[in-house]
């Protein structure tokens, strides 16, 4: 595009800086012939390139501000993110030392211990139940027995009194015989009367015995129901509720183990994040380097850049005031189409229609036209 | 509950059927009796067959031991199953009576 070729130099009938003594000047300063199309082309993209620097150099800074502001932020948040994953782990950590045992009566005991003495309890207790069912079942036997002791205590009563009975006609029939050998019974009849007496001292006797006897009888009969009853009560299933109670207990240390695993899982976890997180605010320091990088492009720009402008000016000294600048209408609609984030184009625009007009000198251009919608930077100039 | 006693060689087994409760009690006294007058030194009770036990029962079975302890006779509890197995198990009898699977 910028062909020095001078072939229709002559077409525009336009001199461009005729010094008189071609001869006097050094060797680079030759005069050369230039179309006046070809000049203005040149100054149009002087000026549109010089612009374009202007702004490339502006967005360079504001993406590299952008980053720094964003990583430094990302960075603060990851700071944050480690020592809340630091502080769950602890936590962690403290519900780990506490899972695996209990408090009682102020005092931490490890779960497996206390399960191991409620296992002992109910071993005792189902002991206790089966030494208690023996001595009910002796006692039900040794009852049984005394019954029918008493029963025949009883029956032995009845034949004192048969036996009494007896011993009562024969002193009655003894009597009899003596009063009937007159005198020479005489004293048979005392003897008689003597046994008599004897008699009815021994019924006496027997029925006193008779009604102690009734009230033991009762009274073991009723202490033999009672025992009935209480050997009668099954106190089998108590004693299975062991198998049940030994099944949950060794459950609950199965599962407070599984739960002490998973927790020191998390906890390392968490540790893990924490020191992943380190890691990454680490990296983050990559921001340092690119504003470096993007510092030492913008300086090379800004040379690149002034370099023009003198150049420009140099040339725009030389050249007739008939010659203006041509707007390079395709290079712009190329740049343009490149600049699809609106605000960044707004601001491309501006500073092309805007820089060194009266709204520039009023500070229009130092507007940040990313500044939000309500500053207007959501009108589409293009 | 009933029961039948068959004296074999060495031993005489006696197979316990249906329930052991409280309500036997008088049954499992005779055959106590039974056993301590046979000549048989080992005792073996057959509970294979044996569905239930109380708590009453169990207490049975313990001074069924110790009479024959008193005859200087061996005592054996064989082939429970079930709940008197479980029974058996749970009030550790086995510390007491040899139990035979």
């Amino acid at each position: 595009m910028f062909n020095p070729a001078a072939h229709d130099a002559v077409q525009t009938g336009l001199a461009i800086a005729a010094p008189q003594d071609v001869s006097a000047m050094p060797d680079g300063a030759a005069k050369v012939a230039v179309t006046a199309e070809l000049l203005s082309t040149w100054l149009g993209f002087a000026d549109v390139q010089r612009r374009t620097l202007d702004v490339v150099q502006g967005e360079l800074t504001r993406t590299s501000e952008h980053v720094e502001t964003s990583t430094l932020d990302l960075s603060e948040r990851f700071r944050e993110l480690a020592q809340k994953a630091l502080e769950q782990s602890e936590r962690v950590a403290q519900i780990v030392a506490m899972a695996g045992s209990v408090d009682l009566d102020g005092e931490r005991v490890p779960l497996d211990t206390l399960v191991v003495g409620m296992q002992d309890v109910i071993t005792d207790m189902v002991t206790n139940i089966v030494t208690l069912s023996r001595h009910a079942m002796s006692m039900v036997y040794l009852l049984d027995d005394v019954q029918k002791d008493v029963a025949e205590l009883e029956k032995s009563i009845g034949d004192i009194d048969g036996i009494n009975r007896q011993t009562n006609f024969l002193a009655l029939n003894a009597t009899i015989e003596a009063s009937r050998a007159g005198e020479a019974g005489r004293t048979f009849a005392v003897v008689a009367q003597e046994v008599r007496h004897l008699s009815r001292s021994t019924g006496e006797l027997a029925e006193r015995m008779r009604s102690k006897v009734t009230a033991v009888v009762k009274g073991v009969r009723n202490g033999h129901d009672i025992l009935r009853q209480i050997a009668n009560t099954d106190m089998s299933p108590q004693m299975l509720a062991k198998e049940r109670v030994d099944k949950t207990m060794d459950s609950l240390v199965a599962q407070t183990t599984h739960f002490q695993a998973v927790l020191e899982t998390a906890a390392s976890v968490s540790s893990d994040m924490s020191s992943t997180i380190a890691h990454v605010i680490t990296g983050m320091q990559f921001q340092d380097l690119t504003k470096q990088r993007i510092e030492a492009i913008n300086d090379s720009l800004a040379i690149m850049s002034a370099g023009l402008g003198e150049l420009e000016t140099q040339i725009r000294a030389q050249v007739p005031a008939g010659i203006g600048t041509r707007e390079p209408q395709e290079w712009l609609n190329q740049l343009m189409g490149r600049f699809t984030l609106s605000e960044m184009r707004e601001r491309f625009v501006r500073r092309l229609l805007l820089e060194g007009t009266a709204l520039d000198e009023n500070g229009v251009l130092d507007l940040d036209a990313a500044g939000g919608g309500s500053a207007g930077g959501d009108i589409e100039l293009f | 509950m009933d029961y039948g006693i068959e004296v074999r060689d060495q031993e005489a087994v006696i197979r316990l059927r249906g329930r052991l409760t409280f309500n036997d009690h008088a049954k499992l006294r005779i055959l106590i009796g039974e056993m301590g007058q046979n000549k048989l030194k080992r005792q073996v009770l057959d509970l294979s067959s044996l569905e239930f036990v109380d708590s009453a029962g169990i207490g049975m079975l313990l001074i069924a031991r110790e009479e024959m302890d008193r005859a200087a006779k061996q005592f054996v509890l064989r082939g429970a199953t079930g709940q008197v197995k479980r029974v058996l198990t749970v009030a550790q009898i086995a510390k007491i009576v040899p139990i035979e699977d």
